[in-house]
């Protein structure tokens, strides 16, 4: 075995290694072989639980039949009639809801979210704060007939911010879909823009925009905190908690963090759990 | 081209075919999920994880108008997967065929198509495509129609039934949304104006319309709603049907 070959085993061996040690231990050797579980999630969590669910799904042989949508329609949904297994909204009002309705079981802290400042690359109308959306010639892009996080609570930060109206006066398009608006960022028809810190992560605008910490003072707390927890519906008991005990997890909380999440296991997340209450009460 | 155009009906079916596993899927989710006003157009930054369209829509795009240039409304005879299932409705009903001859005010309806081609426009351009339903991002088949049309708006509504409606009025009406209603078949049927290879009537035709009796768009060779599919060739008595540049026509 020359140099090279050694390299490359001890490469693929640290590889290897890695890789089942990321297995979350309680996951060893559980087999759901044939079950399936429903899983329902605020449709801004698709992308980092559509890996996470496939990471599961192998490891347990189970099957995830996963759906994303705007929370607030899933939980009408579920408020009315619809059921689900397991169910990781936004908003703590909704869960708490839930649960008094008797139909969310228990809930713990998934994620939470954070909004930035986005300007196209180069930024060259050179903005660094949330207060130079207020300077005069500054094309801001609103979406304010977006779903509530993303159109809503922008504004809220805005108007916290004391630059809603100067920022409204400059805005150069008022949308409804903040995926499709950032573009007008990218492309460098609009110099700035509020979103969740997610929208830079998706495959579309990676790379693509420069982003700015807003002062959390400035951020309301409803959309903030996500949090997932189990349905009266659920029929494997025992699957629906290993779920959750793995998107939960170090393993499963990287997918959330890829994302644009900010981890609820993390110091940080710890923090904001107990800044925004998030419990199960 | 000629031979590979010409009214081979099984070359037709098997294009068809192709085109209904590959883009049967994007069609459904225009039409049932999207949640913009008018869908096909919005795919690139479209929020619904799930659907095909998101990688297929520009390419799609550049060859449906593409082929117009070339021969007219040809996706809709060869590939459109809405004309192929409006097709398949149509010829699964017999009481289609006593009908056809009934049919009464073609005329009014002949516009439709292009009005609602102006209104797609002024609604994409002037409205910026609205959303009129709460995307679902992703979800199992059933759930996610159920949600769409749970949390859509009115017009989203009507939309959807509208244009569900219109392709099953072709158990009735042969091809009654491609041939009136679809507006992307109005922009088709301009630009085939300028095409440059079509089916034509040659000055041996004898007006005895067996062509369009076997034609699902119930029209004749060149005239307006023809797609080129060319099932009209082999019908014509005096063989005055001909496939080749316009400027022979």
């Amino acid at each position: 075995m020359n140099d090279i070959n050694r390299r490359n085993f001890l490469k693929k061996s640290g590889a290897l290694l890695t890789g089942s040690l990321a297995v979350p231990s309680f996951l060893n050797g559980a087999d759901y072989r044939g079950e399936t579980l429903q899983v329902w999630s605020c449709g801004g969590l698709a992308e980092a639980f559509i890996p996470a669910n496939l990471y599961f799904e192998g490891i347990t042989k189970s099957s995830i039949n996963y759906s994303g949508a705007f929370a607030a329609a899933l939980g009408k949904s579920l408020l009315g009639n619809a059921r689900t297994e397991v169910f990781a909204p936004r908003v703590l009002g909704l869960s708490k809801k839930l649960k008094a309705q008797g139909k969310l079981l228990s809930f713990v802290p998934l994620c939470y979210t954070k909004y930035v400042l986005i300007t196209p690359k180069g930024n060259k109308s050179g903005i660094t704060t949330i207060d130079d959306l207020a300077k005069p010639g500054i094309k801001v892009v609103l979406s304010p007939n977006a779903s509530p996080p993303g159109g809503g609570a922008t504004l809220a930060i805005m108007k916290k911010a004391g630059v809603l109206e100067k920022a409204k006066a400059n805005a150069i398009h008022k949308g409804d879909c903040v995926q499709r608006d950032v573009n007008l960022i990218i492309n460098g028809e609009g110099d700035a823009a509020i979103v969740e810190k997610r929208i830079t992560c998706l495959p579309s605008v990676k790379g693509k925009v420069e982003s700015f910490d807003i002062p959390e003072e400035y951020i309301p707390a409803k959309p903030v905190p996500f949090v997932i927890g189990i349905m009266k519906w659920v029929k494997n008991r025992d699957l629906a908690d290993n779920f959750i005990k793995f998107i939960t997890s170090e393993k499963g909380q990287s997918y959330f963090t890829k994302s644009g999440f900010i981890s609820a296991i993390s110091d940080e997340g710890k923090r904001l759990t107990e800044k925004y209450g998030v419990r199960d009460e | 081209m000629s031979s590979f155009v010409n009214g081979n009906n099984r070359i037709k079916w098997l294009l068809q075919t192709i085109s209904l596993v590959v883009l049967g899927e994007f069609a459904f989710y225009g039409i049932f999920r999207c949640p913009f006003s008018i869908p096909f157009v919005s795919c690139e930054s479209c929020p619904v994880i799930q659907c095909p369209g998101r990688k297929l829509f520009l390419v799609l795009w550049i060859v449906i108008l593409g082929s117009a240039v070339i021969s007219g409304r040809v996706f809709c005879g060869y590939s459109c997967p809405v004309g192929t299932v409006s097709e398949i409705l149509g010829k699964l009903v017999v009481i289609k065929r006593k009908r056809r001859d009934k049919v009464k005010y073609k005329k009014f309806f002949f516009y439709g198509k292009y009005i609602f081609l102006i209104a797609s426009f002024l609604i994409i351009i002037v409205f910026n495509n609205p959303r009129w339903a709460i995307p679902i991002r992703i979800g199992d088949f059933f759930n996610s129609i159920k949600l769409t049309i749970e949390h859509a708006n009115s017009l989203w509504i009507v939309r959807t039934i509208f244009i569900a409606g219109a392709i099953g009025t072709s158990l009735f009406l042969s091809r009654i949304w491609c041939r009136y209603l679809c507006p992307a078949g109005g922009m088709l049927e301009i630009i085939k104006g300028f095409s440059i290879f079509k089916y034509f009537m040659t000055s041996d035709c004898n007006n005895c319309n067996e062509c369009s009796k076997v034609c699902t768009m119930e029209t004749r060779p060149s005239e307006l709603n023809c797609t080129n599919c060319g099932e009209c060739k082999d019908v014509c008595p005096v063989n005055a049907i001909r496939f080749g540049m316009k400027f022979n026509a």
